[in-house]
């Protein structure tokens, strides 16, 4: 189990780490774009390269937001319910979690097939849409991993690791 | 089983999960996704997950959310707000209750740096309490202050509210930021109205604090300048038509990064944890509105928005008598749902209605993201309250939730003055350029 959780914690860090820098690509990209464009040399696909880092961005932060316990959710009963049915609603969202990501990720990965038979691509650099939409299934899936685990933690052991001090790698 | 009757279900699915704490995001999944294989069948809501995860995650006006969230972050963790702090202090702190007042203030340059509630109260939680605790605040003053003026964080641009307010109703993120600029601006006036009248009617509340002299005053301000020249720099930037709302959040971040790595409290360990910070919101909201693209189709499938306008249209109410109860089914609602969850399941049913009656979408908005903020500071699930009672653990949650009551009040305020004079908000957007 140990083992296991290390290799979660690090898929963790690494597609977190992938976001981190899909927001600095971001940042530079568009004020590239905004600075060039006040001397008339504005970025040649800068919008391009803004949508597909925003995809990295948002899914690369999925796995460690679950990990934080960054999801929101209503905590008003938490108190009122005995710790056995807490501990089962724990483990019962984190299997709820894993299956939408899974189910995520198989959604977007048929569609990807799709984009690249159609060779769909972005407007004007030509980024072939899969590219992106396969990044997601694996960002999708290091997530579901990580809930999936997270939820035979809790039923076997107890333990949350949204509750550690350490947060991730 | 008619369209209604499921919609219903899943409906009051929903409610339970929500109860049972499953993560907002991952109930609406659930009940949009059984809705919509119910309703139209099981390829409808694959397909549905497929193009609304990645159309959402590559659009385009949504790259504010991570943009100022960074802005925020490395505010909050080089040091920035607490220059905003002194600034204030300097300006009010020697007056009774100055230095609550001077939170409030804070709170308010904070909020314009970030579009988070909770980062504002937590940040200015931190720098603040300690300073009222040394003069002998009122703990029940001191709490209440730092949890309603974080509240400030949703109502003044950037707002993370307004972003998925747009997002929902297809409005101008823009147009919905300046039209947050002037009511923040009297939210906050009235805030400290509230905290001068509680000093003048209990003086022991907020004892004044220390004079500062012309040299100290002079330079807390020089010290804040750079962080209100980012303020200038982004809502004036959009404002005067210089920036979209994208290119003014990577201007506000850039600059942001630009000062701190001048001044040297942009560590590269703060920085980093600042990307992480910002990617984790990021997906927190992300995954809140891509689970609304999957219940809002189940709600326009099952017909109950159509319902509900029906049996309202029926009731024969004016615009005004129907805008105050939906406000009011928010301020219900406010007690015990999350403020997004809130947005996100209600306004597929309410703004067509809304926008029936011919009220004005950006006002709407204002005023439902001002009963959002309301709700963040209401019991029993106030979040900003739980908040400040993190950075204040030996005070009382009783003593906080009492604390926060005369800033609830005026929120209140603030709601029927913008009721009864909408152009308080519609100004600034309908003098923006382009």
């Amino acid at each position: 189990m140990d083992l296991l959780r290390t290799i979660a914690d690090r898929l963790i860090g690494l597609s977190a780490t992938v976001g981190s820098l899909g927001l600095l690509v971001l940042v530079g990209t568009i004020l590239y774009d905004v600075i060039g464009s006040q001397f008339g040399r504005p970025l040649y696909g800068a919008l391009d390269i803004t949508i597909m880092s925003f995809v990295i961005v948002v899914f690369g932060g999925m796995a460690l937001c679950d990990r934080r316990g960054g999801h929101i959710s209503v905590d008003l009963l938490e108190r009122r319910f005995p710790p056995l049915l807490n501990r089962i609603i724990d483990a019962g969202s984190a299997v709820l979690g894993a299956a939408i990501f899974v189910t995520l990720a198989w959604a977007v990965y048929e569609s990807a097939r799709i984009s690249e038979m159609l060779n769909l691509s972005t407007n004007l650099l030509r980024l072939p849409k899969a590219w992106f939409q396969y990044a997601l299934c694996t960002l999708a899936l290091v997530t579901a991993f990580g809930m999936a685990l997270r939820a035979v933690e809790i039923a076997l052991t107890g333990r949350d690791v949204r509750r550690d001090e350490t947060p991730s790698r | 089983m008619t369209g209604t009757a499921t919609g219903l279900i899943g409906i009051a699915a929903l409610m339970i999960l929500l109860m049972l704490r499953i993560p907002v995001a991952f109930a609406m999944f659930l009940v949009g996704f059984l809705g919509i294989s119910a309703l139209n069948g099981m390829s409808s809501a694959f397909n549905l997950l497929a193009s609304e995860s990645f159309t959402l995650a590559s659009s385009p006006e949504l790259v504010v959310i991570p943009l100022f969230i960074l802005m925020g972050n490395i505010t909050a963790a080089t040091g920035m707000s607490r220059q905003l702090y002194d600034a204030a202090y300097a300006l009010v702190g020697s007056i009774r209750g100055g230095l609550a007042s001077a939170t409030i203030i804070g709170c308010g340059g904070f909020a314009a740096l970030s579009g988070s509630s909770v980062a504002s109260a937590l940040t200015m939680g931190q720098v603040a309490l300690d300073q009222m605790d040394r003069f002998k605040y009122s703990q029940r003053l001191s709490t209440g202050a730092v949890a309603a003026g974080g509240t400030l964080g949703i109502l003044i641009p950037p707002s993370t509210g307004f972003v998925i307010y747009a997002i929902l109703t297809e409005q101008s993120i823009g147009r919905l930021f300046l039209a947050g600029v002037l009511p923040g601006i009297l939210l906050l006036t009235l805030f400290v109205l509230a905290i001068t009248l509680i000093c003048i009617i209990r003086p022991e509340f907020g004892p004044p604090g220390p004079r500062t002299s012309l040299p100290e005053k002079t330079l807390a301000f020089l010290k804040a300048v750079p962080i209100l020249g980012v303020i200038a720099l982004t809502i004036g930037g959009i404002y005067g038509g210089f920036f979209s709302p994208v290119e003014a959040s990577a201007v506000g971040a850039g600059a942001v990064m630009l000062i701190t790595l001048f001044r040297r409290t942009l560590t590269l360990r703060i920085f980093i944890e600042a990307l992480r910070g910002s990617v984790v919101t990021t997906a927190t909201v992300m995954l809140i509105l891509i689970a609304a693209h999957m219940i809002n189709p189940f709600l326009a499938l099952s017909h109950i928005p159509t319902a509900v306008g029906l049996f309202i249209d029926g009731l024969g109410l004016g615009p005004m008598a129907v805008l105050s109860i939906i406000l009011l089914i928010y301020l219900v609602l406010g007690t015990f749902l999350e403020g997004f969850a809130m947005l996100v399941l209600t306004l597929p049913i309410f703004f067509p209605i809304v926008t029936g009656m011919g009220i004005d979408p950006i006002w709407f908005g204002v005023l439902v993201v001002l009963t959002l903020e309301m709700g963040l500071i209401s019991p029993p699930v106030g979040l900003n309250v739980f908040i400040v009672k993190s950075v204040a653990p030996k005070v009382p949650l009783s003593e906080i939730f009492l604390g926060v009551i005369p800033f609830w009040i005026m929120m209140l305020v603030t709601i029927i003055i913008l009721m009864s004079f909408p152009q308080i908000a519609l100004m600034l957007p309908n003098a923006m350029k382009n």
